[in-house]
Parts: structure tokens; sequence; C-alpha cells
């Protein structure tokens, strides 16, 4: 089951190292940020697994921070994209 | 070599393109988000290191609060960028702080390769005295027993920060609101989300503070935790950001620090030092003083990302 997982992890790696090509090709801003949203969440899996590969429990913690915050870099981008507009209310 | 140190290689060659990256990027905002993304990927390093303490922290600031005050900074700069990208500095400039850079980097490296081996450490006698407070969690023992003016002391520091962004309000608006008021559609996604997700986020907050005690957490991620709460209802519109001048909002900005300093000076008095808690009542004094700390750090992290005053009263 280990060596299964371990496995499972590697791929989930490898999907986050080809969200980077997104994040350094870009080209909008959007693009940038829904990669960097992609890889918390991959991130996420990857601390889940890795908290279970090497019997850590307290790693469920950080994956439990990194849910509820890796959301916030996007509300801010959505919020500060916005406020530039001309017609600046802030929707969001 | 096994699977798992070969991903452990590929991780940290990953997290080093990705800051090489993030360093030559020209264009701010994609800076940026590297840079939060190299948080995020970080904390799986800090996890593989056994320092699941620095791996909160890391996604609570790095891959959280930190991306949303420099994505404000970037935005802000924005209208400045363009001029800046076509400047270039003379060579003389630019092979100097090459050199410079090069010359810190050189010596950074030599520190860490000429460290004895085995490196020197306390780590020994931190576990060795681990039962005298009564908490498990060795790093919150360091923190808040060993090692507690430096914590103090840092706590200090964020107020003074506070205090720095505040001055950057003009007179007429000072003791007002901070940043500008946010509005946003009362039924779309945002207000939604900073309906629902706050009370997970708050029990998250404190469960994260008390599981400090004795398993990896602590004051300060459950405070960026709950600073993160706050702000989200903030942005949706949902609560105005409080006066700078508000008595309340002060008393919680000293009181971590102040409940602190008054524990320290009573440790005179009924300890044997200054900041020495009484054996017997270790435990419930550490974690009287980290209630206190959570609070102030909550608020004085979401005012900082909140900015400085832009509005007066009532605005």
């Amino acid at each position: 089951m280990i060596e299964f997982m371990t496995t499972v992890l590697g791929f989930i790696l490898a999907m986050l190292a080809l969200g980077l090509v997104r994040i350094l090709r870009g080209p909008a801003d959007a693009d940038r940020m829904m990669a960097a949203q992609l890889i918390g969440t991959g991130g996420i899996a990857a601390l889940l697994l890795l908290g279970t590969v090497t019997a850590v429990p307290a790693t469920v913690d950080v994956a439990l921070t990194l849910a509820l915050l890796a959301t916030f870099a996007s509300i801010a981008f959505v919020k500060k994209g916005r406020a530039n507009a001309p017609d600046s209310t802030g929707d969001a | 070599m096994t699977v798992a140190s070969a991903l452990e290689m590929a991780l940290a060659a990953v997290v080093l393109g990705v800051a090489t990256w993030t360093i030559a990027a020209r264009e701010t905002f994609a800076a940026v988000v590297g840079f939060v993304t190299y948080g995020l990927l970080l904390a799986l390093i800090w996890v593989r290191l056994d320092a699941v303490d620095v791996a909160l922290v890391e996604a609570a600031i790095g891959g959280g609060l930190g991306g949303v005050l420099l994505l404000g900074a970037a935005a802000r700069l924005r209208v400045t960028e363009t001029p800046t990208a076509t400047e270039r500095p003379s060579a003389t400039v630019r092979v100097g702080a090459a050199l410079l850079s090069a010359a810190v980097a050189a010596a950074l490296a030599t520190g860490v390769i000429l460290l004895p081996d085995p490196a020197p450490t306390l780590a020994p006698a931190a576990a060795a005295n681990a039962t005298a407070t009564g908490l498990g969690n060795p790093v919150t023992n360091v923190l808040m027993a060993f090692r507690a003016m430096d914590t103090m002391l840092e706590k200090v520091v964020l107020l003074l920060a506070l205090v720095g962004v505040w001055s950057l309000a003009p007179d007429r608006l000072w003791g007002g609101h901070p940043g500008p008021r946010h509005r946003a559609d009362p039924l779309g996604t945002l207000a939604f989300l900073a309906r629902l997700l706050p009370p997970v986020g708050i029990v998250v907050g404190i469960y994260v503070f008390w599981t400090g005690k004795d398993h990896p957490g602590g004051a300060f991620q459950g405070g960026t935790i709950l600073a993160a709460m706050w702000l989200l209802v903030m942005m949706a519109g949902i609560a105005d950001a409080p006066q700078v001048s508000s008595r309340r909002l002060r008393i919680v900005l000293i009181a971590g620090p102040g409940i602190f300093l008054a524990v320290g000076l009573a440790g005179f008095a009924i300890g044997s030092a200054f900041l020495a808690y009484p054996v017997a009542y270790a435990k419930p004094l550490i974690l009287g003083i980290e209630v206190a700390m959570t609070l102030t750090i909550a608020a004085t992290l979401g005012l900082l990302l909140a900015g400085a005053p832009e509005r007066s009263a009532g605005q």
C-alpha cells in the first residue's frame, strides 16, 4: 500500500510540475492565477498522501490550513483586478 | 536510490527552479504568483524535513496571506511597471549588483559548509527539559518558555509594523477606517464564500492554536487563520474594517504582548526571574498568554493587510 501511495504521490507531483509550465508561460495573469490554484489543490492532495506515507498525522493540519487559505490569493486577484477597472465597484 | 528519495530530489529541484524563475521574472505579477507557488511547494519540503510547525506557518503565510499582500502591492505598482521595465541600469551597476549578490551567496554557502559536524544544537537540552512546562510540543516549549523573551518581543515588532502602516495615513484621515470600503454583490460568489467559510475557519483556527500545546500548531498559525477569515468578511463587504482609533480594537492589539509582559514581570514575585513561570502553574499561564496572543495576532495581521486609514470616520 505504501508503494502504491508513493507512486500516486509521484504522479501528483508530476502534475504539479506540469501546472508550473502554465505559471512560467502565462500568457495572461488569470492563467497564472488559475495554475497557482491548481497547484494549491494538488499540494493538499500531496500533503495528505505524504502524511500517510511518512506516518506524520499532523500533516493533515497543514493540508487543512492550505485548503482554507489557498483560495485567498484568487480572491485578492479578483478584487484587485476589478478595483483598477473604470467602474470600480469591487464586485466579485 | 529509492522511489521516495528520487521524489525528494525532484521536488527540491522543482522548488529551486521556481525560486530562480521568481527572481528572474520581469513582470511583478508573474513573480508574485511564482512566489505563492514557491510557498506552497516549500510547505511540502518542510513536512518532509519533519518540521510540521514550520510547514503550517509556510502554508498560512507563504501560501495564504503573504500572497494577498504581494498581489495588492503588484496591483498598486502596475502603473509604474512599464516605465521601470524599459529602464536599463548601466553596466557598472549591473556588474556591481551581480558581484555583491555572488559574494553574499558565497559567504552564506561557506558558513553552512564550515559548520562542525554534528552542528551545534540545543535540541537535546530542549527535549530533556520538556516535562518542565507540561506541554508536549517541543516547539511551543521553546517559543513560550525557554525563549519566551524572543516571542514577546516579536509581538511588539508586529505592533510596531502596524504603527508603521498606520502612519502612512494623511493627518485628516488619522483614526479612520483602513483600506477602501469593499462592496460586493450580496448574492454573489464572494459574499456566499464569506458566509460559508468563516464558521469553519474560526473552528479550525482555534483548533490549530489549541492543538499547538502537544502537537504542531500554535498561536501564530491559529491567529493567521483567524485573520484570514476576518479579511474575507471585510473583502466581501459584509463587515467594515473598524476605525483604528477604536478603543476596543486597541485593547485587543495590546492584549497579547501586554499579558505576556505582565506575566513576565510577575515572574519576579511568584517565580525566580523575569518570564520564569512557577512550575505548578506553567501550563495554564502559557495557555492564557497564548489565548491573548492568538487574538492579538489575528487582529494585527488582519489590519496589516487592510492597510493604512483611507477614510475618515463614518465614510
